[in-house]
């Protein structure tokens, strides 16, 4: 008997070496997607998105040697002071960090033999779950492991940058870890750009553990090509009195879903999701977030805003649990959007499942237009209509993107 | 003959199906300041509305020649950088924009139409203190959201600023004197009446002849129903004042 053909997965070619534990991850996460296939729109995570573009695309792996350790352009250092990690098209550009006391960073790969680290991976999620997630930990290879020790603070954000200028045609799967020992601290800032006509698909994993009295104020930027395809899971496992800050501004790519789970596993753990996101003609931004209060008074927190242009649509799913032993708990989201034409899209589903007393929980979403009074008042200044509908919708989203704390990060947030 | 600066000619326009401005004929020259006066309700901010291309206000009949070109033909923004400009009577607030940002693209688009070099932001906010000085504008409001949470004297005054920085030919002040007190008035009055030049106009709508004492106008039209139905020199203003609307309309 043969196994129906997985779209996406059709060469696994790519191995590291015979080392039966990186073998027994993947077997493990291919066997995983083989068994569940890909999400339809009958699928209730992913009813509003379809994926069917992505799948019939054939994006390829791209297998051959990353050649940047020239100091080519793609990996030019932007500011040499600052911590700084880049995927070249999907490829680690392999460099010593000059980093601070307590912070390590690994190349995926080195990290994959080593006991410490192993139980992390693939540990904040269920494969048979997460198809996307499956293929990119079926092709486990590329990817970065940020670690902090206990008891310290990195006052300095490390930046992340993807860039795909090169990479028409592929898939790219990237897999971090981020770890934060008790009372550490840490920032960093995710970026991705790309050339504007490269069609690919980005497939991204972050699984974050935040031991207790932790803090991550995790940043991401998407400016990808309109032609490409962004899917990205954050999954993060938050302990005692810890807490996990998520500003996320997207911009680009033809189909984005980020999807993000989290786990306040103990007492006092909170989570904070702020998103801005512009829709673009004939695209679709998909946010979906599943929030689990496992432990007493934890808080959680989502606030998205949205633009939305003509012939575009959006999801915003928010899934908020509360289990039986939650009690004292706080859980909200919010979705308002602004419409900049009548040919758009938009699906709010809030889900709320709550199973203790004695919570506190709210969810409300909202839609308008462009206030045709601020418009007139712009262009009676003589600024161009077009500029001045971006004035606008910029200052709608700019509610979300005045929250960021790091006003440097602030500053580079913007449309 | 020189070309007037706004010549309008039996326009007639509605907003929906309700007609606002039914006839009306007005000749204004540069270095002139016009003041209309009226009734609630007469068509005065439709009048100015109109003007400045507001989407909704559909002219039906009529034309206006603007510096000898025809203004109905331009776009709001067409009409605001060949030098139009309107101070609203109620200006809009604008949450998430920021005024010196808001200054600095309008005022660049004005001058990128003019032919002059857009300033950079270094010299922009050097102008803009200076002139935010002259208004007694303080370098703090520069950084809030337009109009947003502005005092209604704060409000005026910035409309004020706008007309220092942008130089326009021609100004309607729709109410300026709405929700001043009596420092306020002046220092807006005082503001107004700096920028007056040979090669400028104003057109001054107001209630009450108060203003005028501190813009003088050279024509005061008394507007109702709307058209002009009275054009006289400044003692019709005072006229108007002691015999009140309704009286004055019924002796017409």
């Amino acid at each position: 008997m043969t196994m129906a053909t997985v779209p996406l997965l059709d060469n696994i070619t790519l191995f590291l070496d015979n080392k039966p534990s990186v073998y027994g991850l993947r077997q493990k996460a291919k066997q995983a997607l083989e068994k569940t296939n890909y999400p339809t729109l009958k699928t209730e995570a992913w009813k509003y998105t379809n994926i069917k573009p992505i799948l019939s695309s054939n994006f390829k792996i791209n297998t051959e040697e990353h050649q940047c350790s020239c100091g080519c352009n793609c990996c030019h250092h932007d500011n040499s002071s600052q911590i700084e990690i880049s995927f070249c098209n999907g490829k680690l550009h392999v460099e010593e960090y000059n980093l601070p006391q307590g912070l390590n960073i690994t190349p995926l790969p080195e990290i994959l033999y080593e006991g410490e680290y192993k139980q992390y991976l693939f540990n904040s999620f269920n494969l048979e779950e997460h198809p996307f997630a499956a293929l990119n930990g079926a092709y486990l290879e590329q990817g970065i492991c940020i670690y902090v020790e206990k008891n310290t603070n990195i006052t300095q954000p490390i930046y992340i940058k993807y860039k795909q200028n090169d990479c028409n045609g592929y898939q790219i799967n990237i897999h971090n870890l981020i770890v934060l020992e008790k009372n550490a601290r840490l920032e960093i800032f995710e970026q991705f750009s790309s050339d504007k006509k490269n069609k690919y698909l980005a497939n991204i994993v972050n699984e974050i553990y935040l031991k207790p009295n932790s803090q991550l104020y995790h940043y991401k930027k998407q400016s990808e090509s309109i032609n490409s395809y962004h899917i990205a899971l954050n999954c993060a496992k938050i302990q005692n009195k810890a807490s996990y800050k998520q500003y996320y501004l997207a911009n680009g790519a033809k189909i984005c879903r980020q999807e993000t789970n989290v786990q306040l596993e103990q007492a006092n753990a909170s989570a904070e999701i702020y998103s801005a996101y512009k829709a673009k003609k004939e695209c679709l931004n998909d946010i979906t977030t599943n929030i689990n209060h496992l432990q007493p008074e934890t808080y959680s927190n989502q606030y998205a805003k949205a633009v939305l242009e003509s012939d575009s649509s959006a999801v915003f799913q928010g899934k908020i649990h509360i289990a039986p032993l939650a009690v004292k708990t706080e859980g909200h989201q919010l979705h308002k959007a602004l419409y900049l034409s009548d040919n758009a899209e938009l699906n709010c589903k809030p889900e709320l499942e709550i199973f203790a007393d004695d919570v506190k929980c709210s969810h409300g979403a909202s839609c308008g237009e462009i206030d045709k009074e601020q418009l007139f008042y712009l262009t009676s200044r003589g600024i161009d209509k077009a500029e001045a509908l971006k004035l606008l919708t910029d200052a709608h989203l700019n509610e979300i993107l005045s929250l960021i704390p790091n006003e440097k990060i602030q500053a580079e947030m913007h449309f | 003959m020189t070309t007037p600066l706004l010549e309008i000619k039996d326009l007639q326009a509605r907003v929906e199906d309700k007609e606002i401005i039914k006839g009306l004929n007005l000749t204004i020259n540069a270095g002139e300041v016009h003041a209309i006066m009226g009734p609630n309700g007469a068509g005065k901010s439709s009048l100015s509305y109109v003007l400045s291309g507001k989407e909704g206000y559909k002219v039906t009949s009529g034309s206006v020649k603007f510096k000898g070109q025809d203004l109905l033909s331009m776009s709001t923004e067409e009409r605001a950088r060949n030098g139009l400009f309107l101070s609203m009577q109620y200006p809009t607030e604008i949450p998430g924009v920021v005024v010196s940002n808001f200054l600095k693209q309008s005022l660049n688009a004005i001058r990128k139409h003019r032919g002059e070099k857009e300033l950079d932001t270094l010299a922009f906010m050097k102008h803009l203190k200076q002139e935010a000085a002259q208004l007694n504008i303080s370098p703090e409001m520069l950084k809030r959201f337009v109009n947003v949470g502005f005092s209604g004297g704060e409000k005026k005054r910035f409309e004020t600023l706008q007309m220092a920085l942008l130089k326009p030919d021609f100004c309607i002040l729709d109410e300026i004197d709405s929700g001043l007190d009596i420092d306020a008035l002046k220092t807006v009055s005082d503001g107004v009446n700096a920028l007056r030049t040979k090669e400028n106009a104003f057109l001054v709508i107001t209630h009450y002849q108060r203003l005028l004492d501190h813009i003088k106008p050279d024509i005061v039209h008394i507007f109702a129903d709307g058209h002009i139905i009275k054009s006289g020199d400044k003692s019709l203003a005072t006229e108007l004042e002691q015999s009140g609307y309704t009286d004055f309309l019924k002796e017409e």
